[in-house]
């Protein structure tokens, strides 16, 4: 059993009311006591495998590696632009300049991609909005082309337009960013860790990869409401049959019973996810939002479902909150499909009310803002998921990388100046590749063989040996992994400094750092890609004492600001 | 794959129109009453929250938009009480206009590429010829449709619009929004179209008529193309415009030209590898010089400068703002939307939607000579994606009225100009065509002699003041017609309220 050291939020409450006064001890009702120092969240007390007692993924959108760091750590540096000069001793990592892809590259050569063939090319950073690219399982499944990485332009070099300032080509799928647009990124890089070999749990777009990060399992989809038949060539859908009488997800749909989900197509997932594991540990987490609390209203009068905010990047209204990216809605354990609000600031990221018997109507589900709120209140969830208001996710099309920089920053900003940064860790991760162009396939460590979905080796095809076992312990189709190579950076003062970790990794391994951490590697079973799931352990140095490293970016620019 | 929800444009706008309108109703019924106008507590704060996301969530009471212009209005035609100066807006707005900065590398590329004459097949034009600085990135004449081809004696098909104020124009569309674009195809779309009802659009309803199945956004009279950057390229392929030949010709120039070294720095020194590349990025440094250059968005119009409450109306001026505003006369704002935006973004003066008005046929230009030829906007020819969605056919873009009457013609075809030209239009389209159109030989009126007849039930007859019939009194005086043109001749960038108006 694992002990049930966490304080009651009517605790946790009293302590961040006196943390200015001063320290005090506190029994939780299991008798356990809370640390005595003002600075720390009642969460520090909590046992944990690892000098982590935080972990915040801010899951962004729709990004690959070589999207991002194509050349680190080189960049352009054109007048004008934000400039990015690589540390010494900076290390390489698998990129387009390391695996000699910059010209004569498959995706050129390959007369099959007619009109659309390319070279890959730098996007500069006034090229911010581009268009949308096509990231359906299929269509990345045929870009691999049995592995040869030689047909993006073909098969997912298809976007719908972006704003009306935005840059599009037909072989824009090859476009990537340097450190003059995602200087950030590429700070936090050389001064943390980034694995370059993170992939998505399966090929796919938005909502597999949400379900990945948090359960790592596509299978075990119910259908609520539904518009369409299962998957085809010819009508692609969000689903298709396990082969087993269940179902597996495989596009995005809404998840069920949210008012701002389309009501002609609505899903749950039947399986388990990491916050049952969390909960029944009595560890305090949440998913946290931008646009998920429809009560609030924005300056531009919007609200609701439909609350917006002005991308001037994109020149767009872009809806706050997406519900196709509401990771624990899909789950009648976790969801909170009426979006209703915590009773408390010292509620956030618990199961009940303050009175420690009533169950909290948040349910673990929460806005944006409450996460701020908390851990200002001094109460910091051990496990955060977040995701920005729509327009600063990155999503290609409706966001770009210049407000998702912002937004992340921003937040990064604000936890490294908190008192518990010394033991927070962030992760920032993507959920898809949006179908932009990487050159590292991976050879396919679980097969699928839907005759109209899987087509990497051929119809019907995506890797050989039997299909890991789905939520019903049988064979399931529809999981054809690993999927796209993402980008996958650890920020905290334990990361290692300028560091490039090789060891496969995928969107599961931060389940599985949860369960390591704080639930003594306990698995969610039921098929879950935690268990075969790389250890992102290698990003850590836990010997060195965690030395506070804290370094403070211009949201708007990504350069370090000036002390 | 994007959120269905995404991109709801035009309903941020319209739904603050429908509290406007009832508040405008309100009001003007108080004043009849007598009562006290002054209840708009406007001016206030305009806050954008900017922090965190949706972290800051800031409420405020009363957002500039929700007061919305024409409830200014009708505070001001009231007489509105001692404090407030004739003609002054009384509840002024802060507006947000686009935020100024140094050129980047690509937006000074663009501006050498703008300007580039060796580009076009004579030598002679560049995008800056017909796009004229000097004319509000318009056409510098009158010429129904500019000349262009090999020797400039090839004549355009269509007037040229002006570049200024695209900087937020939407993709084009057809719907209530553009919310089902990323899984619905435009066919489908239209396919909706076909059977939609449409509800009356007037300066008052606009939040009604967000739900017309129409089309939307998109660049040139026809919406062909989405993004400035595929609008640039259209003009330097045409064979009537600067005729530059073919994507590898222009390469080939570009290359030689003398920004190539900057090209080289920005793209790679393999950018002119790929033909098509090359010009994709040059027509985009174009794109980034018209959204960075402040010149194609300004935002300062006497009008503006009023919302801000700098600036007096001349009693004329108002008179015409009034009409402009009426259903029962003008009725420009029905289209022409003259409210600042919820994020407090100057008005447009567009909806950016679609319309068949039916302007009459221009003799003077050469493609008409063909009896059998028209140019039918969204459905073709020259838009070659939409031509079998016939209930669009004959429709065009609604473009702005910012600078409008600076313009030397008007209309897609050309066919007017002079403002007082336009005004008889809207004015005597139906009441008296015989003002507008010419006689065929038999003697009849040829209303709507520019669109076949099979089409022509696409015509606007619903939307004030084009819901009148043959024989009934025009919606506007000739006085009425004088005082809207001194109002829009208020949407004229470069007023300097602190010369004029101290």
């Amino acid at each position: 059993m694992t002990l049930r050291t966490l304080i009651r939020p009517a605790t946790a409450a009293l302590l961040a009311s006196l943390a200015a006064a001063a320290p005090l001890a506190a029994a939780t009702p299991e008798g356990a006591i809370a640390p005595a120092d003002p600075a720390s969240a009642p969460q520090d007390a909590v046992k944990t495998a690892t000098p982590i007692k935080h972990l915040v993924v801010i899951f962004n959108e729709n990004v690959s590696f070589d999207h991002y760091f194509a050349t680190y750590p080189q960049a352009t540096n054109p007048p004008g632009e934000p400039a990015f000069t690589a540390l010494p001793h900076t290390p390489a990592s698998d990129n387009l300049v390391r695996a000699h892809l910059l010209t004569n590259n498959p995706n050129f050569t390959n007369k099959a991609n007619g009109s659309g063939a390319s070279e890959p090319f730098r996007l500069d950073r006034t090229q911010a909005a581009t268009a949308d690219q096509n990231h359906a399982y299929t269509a990345e499944e045929q870009a691999y082309d049995h592995g040869r990485a030689d047909l993006f332009p073909l098969y997912t070099g298809k976007g719908t337009p972006g704003g009306v300032g935005s840059f599009g080509t037909k072989g824009q799928v090859m476009g990537y960013y340097d450190g003059n647009t995602v200087t950030a990124m590429w700070e936090w890089a050389q001064h943390f860790a980034m694995d370059d070999n993170a992939y998505n749990g399966t090929y796919g777009p938005s909502t597999p990869g949400a379900l990945e990060v948090v359960s790592g399992q596509t299978n075990g989809m119910k259908i609520v409401a539904a518009s369409k038949n299962p998957s085809t060539l010819r009508a692609v859908s969000y689903y298709i049959s396990d082969g087993q009488g269940g179902l597996t997800m495989i596009n995005d749909v809404d998840p069920a019973y949210d008012p701002c989900s389309k009501p002609t197509d609505q899903v749950l997932m039947t399986g388990k996810n990491i916050g049952d594991l969390l909960n029944a540990a009595g560890i305090t987490w949440g998913g946290f939002m931008g646009g998920f609390n429809l009560d609030t209203k924005n300056a531009n009068d919007t609200t609701g479902c439909k609350r917006s905010t002005r991308s001037t990047v994109v020149s767009a209204n872009v809806v706050d909150y997406i519900p196709h990216h509401n990771w624990f809605q899909y789950y009648t354990s976790t969801a909170n499909p009426k979006h209703l609000r915590p009773s408390s600031v010292g509620a956030i990221g618990y199961s009940v009310e303050s009175d420690g018997k009533t169950r909290d109507p948040a349910n673990h589900e929460y806005g944006l803002k409450d996460f701020y709120d908390a851990v200002k209140a001094g109460n910091f969830p051990s496990v955060a998921y977040i995701k920005m208001p729509a327009y600063r996710d990155g999503h290609a099309g409706y966001s770009d990388p210049l407000d998702e920089q912002n937004g992340t920053a921003a937040l990064i900003d604000f936890l490294m100046r908190q008192p518990d940064w010394k033991n927070t860790a962030v992760v920032i991760g993507w959920d898809d590749s949006d179908g932009w162009y990487d050159h590292a396939f991976a050879k396919v460590t679980n097969a699928s063989f839907d005759p109209q979905a899987d087509q990497l080796d051929g119809p019907g095809k995506c890797g050989t040996g039997k299909p890991l076992p789905g939520v019903d312990g049988k064979p399931a189709n529809g999981r054809c992994a690993p999927g796209t190579r993402l980008p996958f950076l650890v920020v905290s003062p334990w990361a290692k400094p300028n560091y490039v970790s090789h060891v496969r990794v995928s969107l599961a391994s931060v389940v599985r750092f949860v369960e390591d951490n704080w639930l003594h590697g306990q698995r969610l079973g039921g098929g879950s890609f935690d268990a075969s799931a790389g250890s992102m352990m290698d990003m850590f140095d836990f010997r060195s004492g965690g030395k506070d490293p804290v370094l403070l970016l211009d949201p708007a620019t990504g350069e370090p600001q000036a002390h | 794959m994007r959120s269905p929800s995404l991109r709801r444009r035009r309903s941020a706008s319209t739904t603050g129109c429908a509290t406007r309108t009832e508040a405008v109703v309100a009001d003007l019924r108080r004043h009849d009453r007598g009562d006290d106008l002054r209840r708009h507590d406007g001016g206030d704060d305009l806050r954008r929250h900017d922090e965190g996301g949706d972290a800051a969530g800031v409420r405020i009471g009363r957002s500039v938009t929700r007061i919305g212009a024409a409830v200014l209005l009708a505070v001001l035609i009231a007489g509105a009480g001692d404090a407030i100066a004739p003609g002054a807006n009384p509840h002024p707005v802060h507006l947000v206009r686009p935020a100024a900065a140094p050129f980047s590398a690509m937006a000074q590329l663009g501006h050498l590429v703008f300007f580039d004459k060796t580009l076009s097949a004579s030598g002679k034009l560049a995008c800056a010829s017909c796009h004229d600085p000097a004319d509000r990135y318009g056409p510098p004449n009158g010429l129904a449709a500019m000349l262009g081809g090999p020797t400039l004696k090839s004549q355009g098909v269509r007037a040229a619009p002006s570049l200024m104020y695209l900087e937020r124009q939407p993709n084009f569309s057809i719907g209530p929004d553009n919310e089902e674009t990323e899984t619905v195809s435009l066919t489908q779309m239209a396919a909706l179209g076909q059977d939609a009802p449409r509800a009356q659009k007037t300066a008052q309803t606009t939040a009604q008529t967000a739900v017309n199945m129409v089309p939307q956004g998109g660049l040139f009279w026809d919406g062909r193309a989405d993004t400035l950057q595929a609008q640039a390229l259209y003009p330097l392929l045409s064979p009537f415009e600067m005729d530059g030949g073919s994507v590898d010709a222009v390469a080939a120039k570009l290359q030689r030209a003398p920004y190539a070294s900057r090209m080289v720095q920005l793209f790679g020194s393999a950018v002119f590898r790929e033909p098509h590349l090359a010009v994709a990025e040059a027509m985009f440094a174009v794109a980034r010089y018209q959204i960075e250059d402040p010149h194609f968005h300004p935002y300062t119009s006497k009008f503006d400068y009023w919302l801000e409450g700098k600036v007096r109306f001349t009693p004329a001026e108002l008179r015409g703002y009034h009409l402009y505003n009426d259903p029962a006369k003008a009725d420009c704002g029905g289209c022409h939307l003259d409210k600042p935006t919820s994020d407090g973004f100057p008005p447009m003066f567009t909806d950016y939607q679609y319309e068949a008005l039916g302007a009459p046929r221009n003799p003077a230009l050469s493609a008409n000579r063909d009896p059998a030829y028209f140019d039918a906007g969204i459905c073709g020819p020259y838009r070659t994606d939409m031509r079998t969605e016939t209930q669009y056919c004959g429709m065009f873009l609604t473009p702005t009225l910012r600078n409008v009457a600076t313009r030397h013609v008007f209309f897609h075809n050309g066919v007017f100009h002079t403002l007082q030209e336009v005004m008889d239009f809207y004015n005597f389209r139906d009441t008296d065509p015989q003002r507008i159109y010419p006689r065929a030989a038999d003697g009849n009126v040829e209303k709507f002699n520019d669109i076949p007849s099979r089409y022509r039930a696409n015509v606007d007859v619903t939307d004030p003041p084009f819901n009148r019939t043959l024989g009934e009194n025009p919606a506007m005086t000739p006085q009425d017609e004088a005082d809207i043109i001194a109002f829009l001749q208020t949407l004229t960038d470069g007023y300097h309220p602190a010369l004029r108006d101290p």
